[in-house]
């Protein structure tokens, strides 16, 4: 607790602790602080508070905040007919301010202690670092929450929810549709994810899946992407009918491609997608014949432990 | 390091920012116009960088787990890839920078 011009102490609130865990003040509150020097007016002040829709501005000397003017102060200095005079006639001078490394649980006893809706936030040089609102820990709080609920799901296997886990879908791809190209791994991915997957599998169906489709609208005259998902396995197919691959070998390698100059100009043909694909699956086929197409299947397994214990 | 400091570093213009971005973890940084190379990446709570402004961007983006990407050049984002960032939860930021020149001041406040 940094104090300026009044003393006093701040708990810290027992119940806010687990969630916002080591958080700091400096990871939480907002940067970018504006702030006005002592001869500024309060008109000044009104009408860059109005700009920037933010209802007080703390008063600096250089960097260092001796007050800070609120809504309340300007409305008093209108009422009285005194747009013209300095900040400082009008600002609260009894500051609290809050020090940046402070833990996150400091700034929310600060808020239930005082009346202030905003606390500037200073560094060890005691200089303006930033401001904190309540805004700023909410946000904090919902981020929080929500990774520690995903990390619960990532840790906890056993919360897969087996019993609905199966799925059979197929989604057609035209050639050169490089608006839809990756709407049927995107639905995929979503799907997994609602059944409770952990990241890290659901990356690995992702990228196949994601590379297959796209291998299809820049490579094939169209095709199939297929999805085959149970408990135990995802398997993905890609089917074609044509132009077919000439050397599937050559196509395996890292680096080739056929990719023509305006699909290269969209992102792709670096010629990894196939080894991508390969590296990422449990396992990986691949037939293809010039003329007639290419059948691709790759298999992702959700049991690897399971299978390896039996 | 959490999105907030990397936006203000950068002096991002917000295309799209989800529920509580400013609190988004950032681990690592990861650089390339090229998606496959975004796909080959191996790492977590990255944040993408990139000058291709297209959809494709996005969904790369979302396919590894990312939830921001930086798209570098002053290069403006179409209505299609914000709506798409939306339904992916994805964090967009347009930065006027190049991309090396976001790079640098990116490597430097990943240091302090
Ligand atoms: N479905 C397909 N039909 C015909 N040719 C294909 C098909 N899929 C891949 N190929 C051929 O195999 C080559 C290598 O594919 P790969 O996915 O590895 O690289 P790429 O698509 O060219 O580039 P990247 O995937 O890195 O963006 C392609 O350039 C293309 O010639
Ligand atoms: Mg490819």
């Amino acid at each position: 607790m940094t104090n300026m011009g009044q003393k006093g102490s701040f708990q810290s609130l027992p119940q806010g602790c687990e969630l916002i865990g080591d958080l700091k003040i400096s990871e939480v509150m907002t940067r970018n602080v504006l702030a006005v020097p002592r001869n500024t007016t309060i008109r000044e002040a009104q009408s860059i508070m109005k700009e920037n829709s933010i209802t007080g501005v703390p008063v600096v000397d250089s960097r260092v905040v001796v007050g800070i003017v609120s809504m309340n102060d300007i409305m008093n200095a209108l009422e009285s007919g005194r747009m013209d005079d300095p900040v400082t006639d009008w600002m609260t001078f009894e500051v609290q301010a809050l020090a940046e490394e402070m833990p996150l649980s400091f700034a929310i006893s600060a808020f239930s202690k005082y009346p202030f809706r905003r606390f500037p936030v200073v560094n060890k040089r005691n200089e303006l670092a930033g401001i904190i609102t309540f805004r700023n820990i909410n946000l904090a709080l919902i981020r929080e929450l929500s990774r520690q609920l995903q990390e619960k799901n990532n840790l906890n296997e056993h919360s897969v929810d087996m019993s609905s886990l199966e799925l059979v879908k197929e989604y057609l791809l035209s050639r050169y549709d490089f608006e839809n190209g990756g709407k049927a791994s995107s639905e995929i991915k979503k799907f997994l994810k609602g059944h409770g997957i952990p990241s890290r599998l659901i990356r690995r169906v992702a990228i196949a899946s994601y590379e297959l489709e796209i291998n299809l609208v820049a490579h094939s005259d169209g095709g199939m992407l297929g999805f085959d998902i149970n408990a135990d396995r995802v398997v993905i197919t890609s089917h074609d009918h044509g132009p077919g691959i000439a050397d599937v070998d050559q196509a395996l390698t890292e680096g080739f491609s056929t990719a023509n100059e305006w699909i290269r100009s969209l992102g792709f043909g670096a010629g990894i997608g196939l080894p991508n694909i390969k590296r990422v699956s449990d396992e990986f086929i691949i037939q293809s014949t010039l003329g007639l197409g290419t059948m691709i299947r790759a298999v992702i397994n959700i049991h690897t432990k399971d299978q390896h214990n039996n | 390091m959490k999105l907030i400091r990397i936006a203000e570093a950068l002096e991002t213009r917000i295309a799209y920012g989800p529920a509580a971005w400013e609190q988004i973890n950032i681990k690592s940084i990861f650089s390339s116009d090229l998606m496959s190379d975004i796909l080959m990446s191996d790492l977590d709570n990255m944040l993408i960088v990139t000058s291709l402004s297209t959809e494709q961007s996005i969904r790369s983006t979302g396919m590894v787990n990312s939830e921001a990407v930086v798209i570098t050049n002053n290069k403006a984002v179409t209505d299609g890839m914000v709506v798409l960032a939306e339904e992916l939860e994805i964090a967009l930021f347009c930065v006027k920078f190049p991309t090396y020149e976001t790079c640098v001041r990116l490597g430097r406040i990943m240091k302090t």
